[in-house]
């Protein structure tokens, strides 16, 4: 090594350093002034009674406290918990199973494999309309098919009650977002060494003990990552609700995402709006801290 | 043990027969309705194929309601945004992988913050920024705000792709003469493509379907995007659902054409062989 290259390994350094500062800083820049501030003036904005083009007086936590003695504000609280729980359990068991299968050596294993995501890939807007065709109860095929197979006596509004409303968006929520967990885990599941189960069997175990102490705990982590992902995405989903049933009926699917919408752009109360959209924020922000670390942990 | 590994089989082909159904069962629904004139479409028994078959369909939604329009709004804004985000994505997450700064854990935590971050908690704020800068009812709005999710998936991915890249490869480009930004892109870019183009793939594919933002930050019909179209539609007490879901396929097709692109990309793995082991 000669004299001089310590020097020029410093100032090498040095120019790398700068280098990285330079090549990140378009991103930084951006999401700074895109994101953060937004977000940070927004703060403020909801300390205000702005409407919808006027500008707004400051009044304080008055937002939040009104929306805190607000009935339907705890209504919708519940909503999206039953909404983000029934919908998530049903991706995470369909998921898996769809993991299963397609780690199987089935026929057409490509084929299918992108047969099933297809539901995952096509545009939310337009789940949410073939949807809509096949519940409605005008020639709905839906209730074609359960009439024609006596399971029902007459035609159902399924958007039309509370309960089947909320049935109607946890269905299409969980027939959009089964193929990500299902990638997800037979991503984890391809990765199993095939001699783990030689070993099993030769041990005397059967497909289910298998199953529970092979399977299970080599695709515990991506499963348990697929979920929180997806729970975060499901909290946040506003599209498949706000078409399907605009929140209704009387409220019956209302979530947090289309209250704070129905707030801002119907009652033009921009105000109370993100009153509604940032108070949900925290317990998100908790939530998306944890997904943050176990998936830097992992990779 | 024959006779289980049978049972097998056929629990596994009927779970398989039940998943595609529920799967295709939509998919073609939509197909089928979009090439059924109205009267069939509203006939109390629904026809499983188009006994009378029509464009008519597509002809309505494509020239009488503008759609062409709004297809053209969606892919000045897709394409803009998805060529942007590339560009900045690939040099902050080359930045992230390859290059030590002050800051890097934190950018990389960061980006992965935001892509995680629901649209529904930041869609007011950007309306606000974006009705400030007088952009609302502007493409150049949506073009503006997009990039907040394209960005953080772009670069969270790109991520993923560098690190997979062989440091061997730019360090002997680099004992050979290479600067560290001819490496970059000599070395580093052809490597990543096939981990590039997905990505650019799907980021279309987010803005081509994106819709609450434009939902708030468009008024204008004639600025409109494709999915703001698309629900649109939707007036009145008997939708007509023949063009609607006519405009569904043309809104599905772009997408559904970058996928099947796309899996041919991730089959390909260009970094294989590059460095023998």
């Amino acid at each position: 090594m000669r004299q001089g290259d310590y020097i020029r390994t410093g100032s090498r350094r040095a120019n790398l350093r700068r280098l990285g500062i330079a090549l990140i800083s378009p991103v930084v820049i951006y999401m700074l002034i895109v994101m953060v501030f937004p977000f940070i003036w927004a703060l403020f904005v909801s300390l205000t009674d702005k409407k919808v083009g006027s500008e707004g007086a400051f009044i304080g936590l008055q937002n939040y406290g009104e929306i805190m003695k607000d009935p339907l504000f705890w209504r919708s609280v519940l909503n999206t918990v039953i909404f983000t729980a029934a919908a998530v359990l049903l991706k995470v068991v369909f998921g898996v199973v769809m993991a299963l299968l397609l780690n199987e050596r089935i026929v057409f294993r490509n084929l299918n494999r992108a047969l099933l995501i297809l539901p995952w890939t096509i545009p939310t807007m337009v789940s949410v309309l073939i949807w809509q065709w096949i519940f409605s109860d005008i020639s709905g095929v839906l209730n074609y098919i359960l009439l024609n197979l006596h399971l029902v006596e007459e035609r159902v509004g399924f958007l039309a009650s509370r309960s089947l409303a909320m049935g109607a968006v946890v269905l299409v929520n969980a027939w959009r977002g089964i193929p990500f967990v299902g990638i997800s885990v037979l991503a984890g599941l391809q990765c199993i060494d095939g001699t783990l189960y030689e070993a099993a069997t030769i041990d005397g175990a059967n497909v289910l003990q298998r199953f529970r102490s092979v399977t299970l705990p080599m695709i515990k982590n991506v499963t348990i990552l697929a979920t929180i992902v997806t729970t975060v995405w499901t909290l946040g989903d506003f599209e498949i609700v706000w078409v399907l049933t605009k929140g209704g009926p009387s409220n019956g699917t209302q979530i947090l995402s289309t209250l704070s919408y129905t707030y801002g752009f119907m009652n033009m109360d921009i105000g109370k709006a993100l009153a509604v959209a940032l108070i949900s924020f925290p317990p998100l922000a908790v939530l998306i801290h944890f997904t943050t670390k176990r998936m830097l942990d992992q990779s | 043990m024959k006779r289980n590994t049978w049972i097998k089989w056929i629990v596994v082909y009927s779970v398989l027969i039940l998943f595609l159904v529920i799967a295709l069962f939509p998919v073609y629904w939509m197909a089928n309705t979009s090439f059924k004139f109205q009267k069939e479409i509203y006939n109390p028994a629904p026809t499983f194929w188009p006994h009378v078959f029509t464009l008519s369909g597509y002809k309505e939604v494509l020239f009488d309601k503008g759609f062409l329009n709004n297809i053209k709004n969606s892919l000045i804004v897709s394409c803009t945004v998805t060529a942007i985000s590339a560009v900045v994505s690939y040099l902050a997450a080359y930045a992230i992988v390859k290059l030590d700064f002050p800051g890097r854990k934190f950018s990389s935590k960061a980006v992965l913050y935001a892509y995680l971050l629901p649209r529904t908690v930041l869609y007011i704020p950007l309306y606000l920024f974006v009705s400030k800068l007088g952009l609302s009812n502007t493409l150049w709005g949506l073009i503006l705000i997009y990039p907040t999710f394209t960005i953080p998936y772009a670069t969270w991915m790109l991520i993923a792709y560098l690190k997979s890249i062989p440091a061997g490869l730019e360090e002997s480009a680099e004992i050979d003469g290479c600067s560290k930004l001819q490496s970059m892109v000599r070395i580093a870019l052809p490597l990543s493509l096939p981990g590039v183009m997905s990505t650019v793939i799907f980021m279309f594919t987010m803005c081509w379907s994106e819709y609450l933002y434009a939902l708030v930050v468009i008024q204008e019909s004639a600025k409109k995007t494709i999915t703001l179209a698309l629900s649109n539609m939707m007036i009145g007490d008997i939708f007509a659902w023949g063009p609607l879901m006519a405009g569904s396929i043309i809104c599905t097709l772009p997408v559904l054409l970058m996928y099947v692109l796309s899996s041919r990309y991730l089959v390909t793995g260009t970094t294989m062989g590059a460095v023998k082991g």
